[in-house]
């Protein structure tokens, strides 16, 4: 009776070989470190694409194995951007500005500092005092921390209100769309302190490692994705192949039932929903440095669908069905809206991808939905149950 | 024999039907009773109050030797305080194994981290095994539950129920889908709980109720219309007018 | 009360009019053209100063072709021949040559190149004076049009003269709304140019109650003031209020700087200031005997000051306790640009009047704001009460059937221009086509997932967004006009301050239509029955000979076809873009929940309760309407965990416990 995640799921051991597998062609082909087959850009896509399949793990775990349909997890991954963002932003300005004061007869004091500072990241939007929120924007210990903690706070808040009302189902959906989607709309004004829709910008340069280049940068951040994922991975499914995973998808299939044994189902959902938010929180602060922005747009309400999409494209409850969908999906996408797949020309009509895949795309959902309710990773279902009858 | 469960003067609506007419109820422990009453009788709402899922409009619920009130509890906590559920339709788990049913049906701690760092022990294990051969699963445990027969269900939904050890067990309709052998079993073990915990069963044929052999409960528009023997209730005029109708 | 303050300012002006009245008429002239050159020089090189005279002329002639010849005088329009100096008009400045037009018969008196004739360009000055004549004339018309038209330019420009023209008219003017608007504009006349206080505080008294716009801004000046500072209050001086530093209306900061501009006490010294003195005095590396390397704290550079003080190389900075001296020696406080104490009570008091009744009526209108807002949400929603609230089904491509209807219009209308009609197809059209669609989705898509709402959810998404993306390939990704008929372009006005633009009544009346269209189909047809029998129990219902599938069918076709309706009266007034329905998508579920599943009676409340309640929070911080959206939806959020099944909440079996 092996006790070790490795053996009680077979899925893990495979998982962390093929992602250091895939972590090392990467090196081998980056520019920093191999051939350059790849370039830093796209290097920067694949590490995005993990931080997004880190994002879905997440998700599936709340909708895959909890049976609660999330449409607000993009809210968490946008403010664990926000968070470090903040830090990013705050200590790559101050660094800028404290170049150009050197040159002046007499050396600033640290208000002049850190009011500069203020005034050169607030002014877009008409403001030159720090607001409540970047109170923390200097330490990156703290911001880290609050990487992890407001998102956390948010699900554990949001979530305490709807659990303990026992709001289910599709009621939950909506109402976690509503939150996303007023959360987007505060970030987009001006005045709640977070620059209004310019977001954060810049947020590629790491401050005191601007000698190391992106370059070497964009692998370094690909192999922090990669291990957060990894990491990610085995705690995920620590969490559902022990005991916790049974009432999580007893919650699921039978929420009455559960009750009825004594756990607490209000309780339980809490502490899902408040560890994925986390772990979103983690995979957008890792996502944002390498995008270089964040503005509002991302946490609209249609980014969290895609997000539940990817899950059910891959195939719920499965851990690796999520990683999957995330993965296929964000790269199809990526490859047929950057223009690099060669048309189509039909004679009569030439097939434009860019304009024709969100078609493709929301045909495929539906497809999937109907014929394929298991997702792709259902697929290896039915070749293992061929192999093995 | 102590009363275990105080069921007092409590009545129930919705949208102005009386689901539940000023009902007084008691069990005491170890004790074995049978509810009868036909259709709408409330003898499933009467386990919703008790067991937490409905509040009753007035009346008391009392529980246990100190006599607390059940009313401001929810269904969890009334579970762990020790009053365990059987559904009229059989609900397990059915997307998990036998086993993975009866482990988290164990009378373990209940809360999330506990759940988290939980090993099955050897004596969950012993326990699990003994449960198994009792309700005749011990070749099916590594099968998943949603492929069982419908008997085996609601074996396997009894077992769940045996593994949580309640103090007092409330059975809607065990038998509904069995053969003939199994209702035997079944009685016999609800006859052999009986011994040791208070068990309370609801149930519409008459043959299984006359081979629990206990004291019989009959309900009819909410209220308790008699209590007593068998045989004496079905002597009652009220009650065999309620049965047959007038 | 206002008939009889203004009987008292017909006293009053009676009085003050006598004088300007033309002392003597002399003999009509027997012809302009005679009368023009007889003074031709005045009328060829007028100035300013010299063109009253012919004006004068002019209008003593009483001659009726005079107005029009002003009126041409003063656009620039008159020409003179060369050969004769004849004053003419042209048929057309433009052609060649110019057609000449006798000024008095209006006949062609023949052709002129333009070099025979010049054009007479009175400047700005002259063109002034002769509008201010001109309105005489206008005042005189028998055309209620001019007279409104003299009233205008009188009221946008108004003069002494004026006063006595306005009183004459009121004797005669019967016409009712010339007359409201000369009781209007005779107090601001009055007003502006008497000299006495009892007729101003009757002219001022007289617009007690008016909330017109002009009322207001006639007002408002009275009580302009100017902030002013001295030893001790002027006796006489007609005085708003006084000012305490350091209060709300005027800050230390504030009050010190006037009293330094005044000379009154040195001025402060900022940071900065002492940092470009430090500056200025580096010597060696330090300042006044500090290593300019340590002034990097506020303590160091105020040491270091203070050493250049004590050596005389800045001025003193005035302590925190030489402000406070210097601004207790004084007294500061806000003066009426008005004298008359009496003129500015009466106008304090006139104005708080008319701002009550101002904010009643501003109340009344952002009531209309927001019924009209819930009829939008209500409309919007009212499809997705049939499709989620009553059937159950998520439909997140809702959205997309209301940007189907909208464009449906749109095509219509490029097919058909006249926008009545074009209204007229395109709203049973937009039924019929998004009813089909509807239809075609439940069929192939939805009616496999009834029991698994969930996955509806993203399929329907699915088609969302394919559905966006095709009418952005067909139609462009940019706004399309949807054109509302002219009867509905306008506004309906009770008066300044309320008012609601047509489209927003109609709508309003659609709204109303489809709730008790709706609640007669769904509470009173055999279909309605059928409905609620299929959605509450689909296999009972099947048994009674009822057929599950039609009727899912024509209820989701019936969602969607409300959903197209309301999308074309949804894009007369917003934009009809490719995802205009995704603004609509996530408040539409909004309302259902809100007002509860299940009826649409409660999905007028919930509409009307997050349209209220927005427009609400609007009013209270009204340059934010981002922030009402923000706090409606976190109201709406905890107001499910009190009511998680809505306002008005089905019980029982039904609910789908």
């Amino acid at each position: 009776m092996g006790n070790s995640i490795f053996v009680r799921n077979r899925s893990v051991p495979i998982f962390i070989a093929v992602l250091a597998l895939v972590a090392l062609c990467v090196t081998f082909l980056s520019p920093a470190y191999g051939t350059g087959a790849l370039s830093v850009s796209f290097t920067k896509v694949l590490g995005m694409t993990l931080c997004l399949c880190l994002a879905a793990l997440a998700m599936d775990l709340v909708w895959g194995y909890c049976g609660i349909l999330s449409l607000g997890h993009f809210a968490f991954f946008g403010l664990g951007g926000y968070m470090i963002g903040m830090w990013l932003m705050t200590a790559r300005t101050e660094a800028v500005i404290r170049a150009n004061l050197a040159e002046s007869p007499i050396p600033p004091t640290e208000a002049e500092v850190s009011q500069a500072t203020a005034l050169q990241i607030f002014s877009v939007v008409g403001a030159e005092d720090w607001p409540w929120m970047w109170a923390v924007s200097d330490s990156l210990v703290l911001s880290l921390v609050m990487v992890v903690l407001v998102p956390g706070l948010l699900a554990l808040v949001f979530g305490w209100l709807a659990f303990r009302s026992r709001v289910t189902g599709v009621y939950l959906s909506i109402l976690t769309q509503a939150m996303t989607l007023a959360l987007s709309l505060y970030l987009f004004q001006n005045d709640t302190g977070l620059r209004g829709n310019n977001g954060l910008s810049g947020l590629q340069n790491i401050p005191g490692a601007e000698a190391i280049g992106q370059e070497r940068l964009s692998v370094w951040f690909f192999w922090a994705s990669a291990l957060a994922l990894g990491l990610g991975y085995i705690g995920a499914a620590w969490l559902v192949s022990g005991k916790f995973g049974n009432i999580l998808r007893g919650i699921r299939d039978d929420e009455l039932r559960v009750r009825f044994l004594g756990y607490p189902v209000e309780v339980y959902k809490l502490v899902v929903f408040t560890l994925s938010a986390m772990i979103c929180g983690v995979a957008g602060a890792l996502y944002y440095p390498q995008a270089g922005i964040i503005n509002p747009d991302e946490i609209a309400p249609i980014a969290s669908i895609y997000l539940a999409v990817w899950v059910a494209i891959g195939g719920r409850g499965r851990l690796y069905g999520a990683v999957i969908g995330a993965a296929v999906v964000s790269l199809l996408s990526t490859y047929f809206t950057s223009g690099r797949a060669p048309d189509v020309d039909l004679g009569f009509y030439e097939i434009s991808w860019i304009d024709w895949w969100p078609v493709l795309l929301g045909l495929g959902f539906v497809l999937v939905t109907l014929f394929a309710p298991r997702g792709l990773a259902g697929l290896f279902d039915y070749v293992v149950r061929r192999q093995d009858p | 024999m102590s009363t275990l469960l105080e069921v007092n003067g409590v009545s129930v609506s919705f949208d102005g039907f009386k689901a539940i007419n000023n009902l007084s109820f008691a069990i005491g422990l170890p004790e074995l009773r049978a509810v009868i009453g036909p259709n709408g009788a409330g003898k499933t709402t009467f386990m919703d109050i008790v067991t937490g899922k409905t509040r009753p409009d007035v009346g008391t619920v009392r529980w246990g030797e100190m006599g607390h009130s059940l009313l401001t509890k929810s269904e969890a906590q009334i579970a762990r305080e020790g009053i365990g559920r059987k559904f009229q339709r059989p609900t397990v788990f059915e997307d998990q194994s036998v086993r993975d049913n009866l482990r988290v049906s164990l009378k373990k701690p209940r809360g999330p981290f506990s759940a988290m760092f939980d090993r099955v022990t050897e004596a969950d294990h012993a326990r699990i095994e003994e449960i198994a051969a009792e309700i005749g699963l011990s070749d099916q445990l590594d099968r998943k539950s949603g492929i069982l027969s419908h008997g085996q269900k609601q074996w396997l939904e009894i077992g769940m129920l045996l593994a949580q050890d309640p103090r007092l067990l409330l059975v809607d309709e065990p038998a509904a889908g069995m053969t003939t052998d199994e209702r035997n079993h079944t009685a016999d073990l609800l006859k052999r709980l009986a011994r040791s915990h208070a068990v309370v069963v609801v149930e519409h044929d008459m043959e299984f109720v006359r081979r629990l052999d206990c004291r019989v409960t009959v309900l009819h528009e909410g209220s308790v219309i008699a209590e007593g023997s068998l045989e004496h209730v079905m002597g009652i005029e009220r009650v065999i007018e309620v049965y047959l109708g007038r | 009360m206002t008939r009889t303050a203004l009987a008292a300012l017909v006293g009053v002006f009676l009085a003050l009019a006598a004088p300007l009245q033309a002392p003597a008429q002399s003999q009509p002239a027997a012809d302009l053209q005679t009368l023009l050159q007889d003074n031709a020089e005045l009328v060829a090189d007028a100035s300013r100063r010299t063109v009253q005279d012919i004006l004068d002329i002019l209008v003593d002639s009483q001659l009726p072709e005079v107005p029009q010849f002003l009126a041409t005088w003063q656009d620039r329009e008159l020409y003179q021949r060369n050969s004769d100096g004849l004053f003419v008009y042209v048929e057309d400045g433009d052609a060649d040559p110019l057609t000449l037009i006798d000024i008095s018969t209006g006949e062609v008196l023949g052709t002129a190149g333009s070099r025979d004739v010049t054009q007479l360009r009175p400047n700005r000055g002259v063109q002034g004076v002769i509008a201010a004549t001109r309105v005489q004339f206008q005042l005189a018309s028998d055309d209620p049009a001019r007279r409104m038209a003299a009233l205008d330019s009188i009221e946008s420009d108004p003069e002494e003269s004026h006063l006595a023209l306005l009183q004459g008219l009121l004797d005669t003017e019967t016409d009712p709304d010339l007359r409201a608007r000369i009781e209007v504009i005779l107090p601001a006349l009055v007003i502006a140019f008497s000299d006495e206080d009892a007729p101003r505080v009757a002219a001022i008294e007289s617009l007690s109650g008016n909330i017109s716009l002009s009322a207001r801004a006639t007002l408002n000046p009275l009580l302009a003031t100017r902030l002013e500072l001295a030893e001790a209050l002027p006796d006489g001086a007609n005085i708003a209020r006084e000012l305490e530093p350091g209060s709300d209306a005027l800050s230390r900061e504030d009050a010190y700087e006037m009293l330094v501009e005044e000379g009154l006490a040195p001025p402060r010294v900022s940071r900065s200031d002492i940092l470009s003195v430090l500056t200025a005095n580096i010597v060696d590396g330090t300042v006044g005997g500090i290593p300019v390397a340590e002034l990097n704290t506020e303590e160091a550079r105020d040491r270091a000051y203070a050493a250049l003080v004590a050596a005389d190389l800045a001025p003193p900075a005035p302590s925190e306790a030489d402000v406070t001296a210097s601004l207790g020696s004084v007294v500061f406080f806000e003066r009426y640009l008005e004298d008359s104490a009496a003129v500015t009570t009466a106008a304090r008091e006139t104005l708080d009047g008319i701002e009550t009744r101002v904010g009643f009526y501003r109340f009344l209108d952002l009531s209309l704001d927001g019924i009209s807002l819930a009829s939008i949400y209500f409309l919007a929603a009212i499809g997705l009460a049939i499709t989620f609230g009553v059937m159950g089904v998520i439909n997140m491509a809702h959205g997309e059937f209301i940007m189907i209807g909208a464009y449906t219009g749109f095509v219509v209308q490029s097919l058909v221009p006249n926008e009545t009609a074009s209204l007229a197809i395109a709203i049973p059209l937009a039924f019929v086509v998004t009813f089909m669609a509807g239809v075609a989705m439940e069929r192939l898509v939805i009616r496999w997932l009834y029991h698994r709402p969930l996955e509806t959810l993203l399929a329907t998404f699915g088609i969302s967004i394919a559905l966006q993306q095709i009418v952005r390939l067909v139609f462009g990704a940019l706004t399309q006009p949807l054109t509302p008929p002219d009867w509905l372009a306008g506004s309906v006005t009770l008066n300044d301050v309320v008012s609601i633009s047509s489209v927003r009544v109609a709508i309003f009346i659609l709204a109303a239509l489809f709730f008790v269209v709706l609640w007669l189909i769904l509470n009173r047809t055999r279909l309605g029955l059928e409905v609620r029998a299929v959605t509450q129990n689909p296999a009972m219902a099947a048994s009674m000979g009822i057929n599950p599938d039609r009727i899912n069918m024509l209820t989701f076709g019936l969602g969607s076809g409300i959903a197209g309706i309301a999308g074309v009266a949804i894009g007369l007034f917003a934009q009809v873009v490719p995802d205009m329905g995704t603004n609509y998508i996530v408040q539409s579920f909004m309302t259902v929940v809100v007002g509860g599943v299940g009826n649409i009676f409660g999905t007028l409340v919930g509409a009307s309760m997050i349209g209220g309640l927005q427009k609400a929070i609007e009013w209270l911080n009204p340059t934010n309407t981002l922030a009402a959206q923000t706090y409606m939806i976190l109201f709406v959020i905890l107001f499910i965990q009190f009511r998680p099944r809505g306002i008005i909440a089905l019980r029982g079996r039904a609910a789908g416990d």
